[in-house]
């Protein structure tokens, strides 16, 4: 179809003739919305942004929602969240427990089902120990949650089989975090943006997937002309519509420019000599340290031409970020997963991570390195609570014995109690489930049949007999409910209390606002339950409430730096938000962490205005990470990169989003982004079924052509569960991280 | 550069007219709802703006470059969808209390506040013309215009 605007003004006198012939037309809906009976306070089920969100209840039902004004959103939502009630009361939610029998999903009692459940728990762990069980959830799940389900399993059965999906997405940002500082999560917080002059937004698409913090950085700009936006990003985005510079590279040379930037930046003599000299140990790859000429011979190699050539990215426009970062009086870097889903992405973590250290780019209003967290809890509810194979609570790590020793004494356990090794990462946990090595897996609150990277290989292992999968998963339509044994009704968002902790170390409660449906339970109380039937000791799992729950979690991280012990329900029920630390009940939150004066950790009269403390010489590390390839570079038989992502119209696996009218029609299926001049050539027009095919599977996608991929590049959303791009990404992940390389692979495409 | 409150009414009467004509005349089977006629939605129907920049040429690029348009608040969180069987009410001027409160209630407190009770925000707020940066948007600025 091809209409002029001329064509259509045409037809237009003749039509509103017609039209009056018509008449009026009744309106349908009432346009007037009705006064709830009240507001809830909670926090938007959808990314790690964290708006604070106001649910409307009347008559005992989720009617509309409005941003929670005294949130850092200031109640601003984006179009997501304003949308958010048709979800909760969806044709497709699960409200009884399932059971599958001779490959049907079955009706079932709570307690038929969690006795199978059980049952096939218990023999797994009689027949083949505590390493053939597993935990995977989500962080999406409340922190309680989390927290319960990783002691339930690291605390009740000494298995530290315990993963989730941040392990897909956040990862190397921790990764990145604890090699640079010792400790995980951002310094900075979302108030750094009012106060930057400098925005360089790395391998992250803001404003489709954390558009409130979007629209921050560009009020920031539209109070301020002079303010600097840069954007590094092979594609150019609607991020990039409010750039000064868009940086477009090939995809996975953005080590090569990070490194120049820094080489610019010494060779301007625009770096910080006094901050680095006293507070940062250069650091090689291979863990030694060195001094500031040996970080400068290493730059050598890194030149703007030298990086030019492999980026593609002009010599001139790498000078002039550099200097445009070193040279803002507060500069705010941002990434998501266009870093950390990577087979570098601790690496490239740690190169944005240089460019502060260098510059002194951190640790005051306006100046951080900031990594966006995908999920809403994913900070929250994992990464500080230690939902994965290898940490603890609070930033302990399960390898260091006297972290073990510290948490089995404040749980009261037996010393010993916590297995000494780390348990199976994602990918080597599905593997192993495909492999049926690992016998029973709990999965809450995610979607792995839909979100694994070369997810054909799981959905295969999934399938087997000779394993099983209880799922708890509130929406019947979900991929992986086709592959889970025993199906469970949680409750959703609104339905149940908890906490979720955002990008920003800030945590909201979510209050209930309205009763389950159905039979639905909240996944504490599914858990406990769990717990109770496997014969888990009641002194490890004392928790009545979910609120008991919380306390403990306050209690056991008032011995870190992580320390929640002043952030009491009380407080929480009435403030919207506060940031750890929070040592006391008069603490307003910490804005900025390893400052003296603004971090509770570091004491009033410490002789140095920084701390970092995750490291025992008090210096974070500033790490030499030379430029390496992608896992599977383009070639002559796949001479073009798939890359994937989101839309801001829906979110990961689209079984929140396709539930509302609106989202659904906005994007009703999966596309693929084709470069103009790549079309041109390949004979593509926008519309034009395209087939993608990479090593593991191909797919036929809709063309949509535009200047928004850069050439060679193509991009496709993943959350259409009829379109799996999954089923064509890579499963190879970052040595360091574990975190699958999602965001490039080699693809050969053709008209279909 | 056309500013304020005339040239949004000129914007909606055109948006009114130049809808229902299209869908009229081009897609028989078309949906009265909302007091609206409008195209059925179709597979390929689910781009407001890609229609829009044709349709109603005016609208469409007030909206992009509006702050509702930087941040891809599209046409659907407040004018609802075609067929009328969406979460919002399909219309031409959104209900402030269904859809402006979402995002602005505070906004509307203290304008209430101020000057009492006014249902009608877009008054004085023409929301697709709330541009956001002005000069540094003129690189990325629509190829529709």
């Amino acid at each position: 179809m091809k209409l002029t605007r001329r064509d259509i003004l045409k037809t237009a006198a003749a039509s509103s003739a017609i039209m009056a012939l018509n008449g009026s037309l009744p309106m349908l809906q009432d346009a007037a919305a009705a006064e709830p009976d009240k507001w809830v306070k909670a926090v938007c089920r959808f990314c790690g942004t964290g708006c604070g969100v106001m649910i409307g209840v009347k008559g005992g039902k989720v009617v509309t929602v409005k941003g929670d004004p005294n949130n850092h959103n200031k109640g601003f939502l984006c179009l997501k969240g304003a949308l958010m009630p048709p979800i909760v009361y969806a044709k497709e939610r699960v409200t009884k427990p399932y059971i599958r029998k001779n490959g049907q999903l079955q009706a079932a009692t709570w307690d038929e089902a969690m006795d199978l459940v059980v049952s096939k728990f218990k023999t797994a762990l009689k027949e083949h120990g505590p390493t053939s069980i597993a935990y995977y959830g989500s962080g999406q799940a409340l922190t309680e949650e989390t927290y319960l389900a990783s002691k339930i399993w690291k605390a009740g059965f000494s298995s530290n089989n315990v993963e989730g999906n941040p392990r897909l997405c956040m990862a190397s940002a921790v990764g990145g975090y604890v090699t640079s500082f010792g400790k995980d999560e951002p310094s900075g917080s979302y108030e750094d943006i009012d106060a930057a002059t400098c925005f360089f937004i790395i391998g992250s698409n803001m404003s489709e997937c954390h558009p409130i913090l979007f629209k921050r950085v560009a009020a920031r700009k539209q109070a301020d002309p002079n303010v600097k936006v840069i954007v590094v990003d092979p594609r150019k985005t609607n991020t990039a519509r409010i750039a000064d510079e868009h940086v477009s590279f090939k995809p996975g040379t953005d080590l090569a420019i990070l490194n120049a930037m820094a080489y610019v930046i010494i060779q301007e003599e625009l770096d910080n000599p006094r901050f680095y000299g006293k507070y940062v140990n250069f650091m090689t790859n291979d863990k030694k340290k060195v001094d500031f000429k040996a970080y400068q011979k290493f730059l050598k190699d890194y030149t703007p031409e030298k990086a030019e050539k492999i980026s593609g990215v002009p010599a001139e426009q790498i000078r002039r970020i550099a200097k445009m970062f070193a040279s803002a009086s507060g500069t705010v870097s941002f990434w998501t997963m266009g870093l950390n889903q990577r087979i570098r992405g601790v690496w490239a973590n740690n190169l944005v991570t240089n460019l502060h250290l260098l510059t002194g780019q951190i640790g005051k209003p306006g100046a951080t390195n900031f990594s966006l967290t995908g999920q809403p809890n994913a900070c929250g509810g994992v990464r500080d609570t230690g939902g994965l194979c290898h940490l603890l609570p609070a930033g302990r790590l399960i390898k260091k014995a006297s972290h073990r020793a510290q948490l089995e004494k404040q749980w009261g356990l037996k010393p010993g109690t916590i297995a000494p090794k780390p348990g199976l990462h994602t990918i080597a946990l599905w593997n192993a489930f495909s492999e049926a090595k690992i016998k029973a897996m709990f999965v809450l609150c995610t979607n792995p049949a839909h979100s694994l990277p070369n997810v054909n290989m799981y959905t295969e292992g999934m399938s087997r007999k000779d394993n099983f999968m209880v799922l708890s998963e509130p929406f019947m339509d979900a991929e992986t409910v086709k592959y889970c044994d025993v199906l469970l009704p949680p409750a959703f968002w609104c339905e149940k209390r908890g906490v979720y902790g955002c990008s920003e170390r800030r945590y909201s409660l979510l209050m209930k606002a309205v009763e389950p449906m159905g039979e639905c339970k909240s996944d504490v109380d599914i858990l406990l339950d769990f717990a109770r039937r496997m014969g888990v000791d009641p002194k490890v799992i004392p928790f009545k409430t979910v609120d008991d729950i919380w306390d403990e979690w306050r209690e056991v991280s008032s011995v870190t730096p992580y320390n929640f012990k002043g952030m009491t329900r009380a407080r929480q029920e009435k403030e919207s938000g506060i940031r750890w630390p929070c040592p006391t009940e008069d603490h307003p939150g910490t804005k900025i962490r390893y400052v003296r004066g603004e971090d509770p950790n570091i004491p009033k009269d410490y002789k140095n205005k920084y701390w970092y403390y995750g490291y025992p010489d008090g210096k974070a590390k500033l790490w030499m990470r030379p430029y390496a390839p992608a896992a599977e570079e383009p070639d002559a038989d796949y001479p073009m990169v798939l890359t994937t992502g989101r839309v801001i119209d829906h979110w990961h696996t689209g079984t929140m989003t396709m539930k509302v009218p609106e989202l659904k029609r906005s994007f009703p299926k999966a596309y693929v982004e084709v470069n103009e001049d790549d079309a041109k050539e390949l004979g593509i027009k926008n519309g034009d079924n395209v087939e993608l095919e990479t090593r593991r599977d191909k797919m036929v996608f809709q063309a949509k052509v535009s200047d928004v991929c850069r050439p060679g590049l193509v991009f496709v959303p993943w959350y259409d569960a009829n379109l799996m791009i999954n089923k064509l990404t890579l499963n190879a992940f970052d040595k360091g991280s574990k975190q699958p390389e999602y965001k490039i692979c080699a693809v050969r495409i053709k008209k279909a | 550069m056309i500013t304020g409150k005339k040239h949004t009414l000129t914007g909606l009467q055109l948006l009114i007219y130049v809808s229902c004509s299209f869908g009229f005349y081009l897609f028989p089977g078309q949906v009265n709802s909302g007091g609206l006629n409008h195209l059925i939605p179709t597979d390929d129907a689910f781009d407001c703006y890609a229609c829009h920049k044709v349709a109603t040429p005016k609208i469409a690029q007030n909206w992009y470059e509006s702050k509702h348009g930087v941040m891809l608040m599209k046409c659907f969180v407040c004018h609802g969808q075609p067929d009328g069987k969406g979460s919002i009410p399909w219309t031409v001027s959104p209900d402030p209390k269904a859809v402006c409160q979402k995002c602005h209630d505070p906004a509307m407190k203290r304008m209430e506040a101020k000057f009492g009770i006014n249902p009608d925000c877009v008054k004085c707020h023409p929301f697709h013309q709330n541009s956001l940066h002005h000069d540094a948007y003129k690189k990325t600025q629509s190829k529709s215009q």
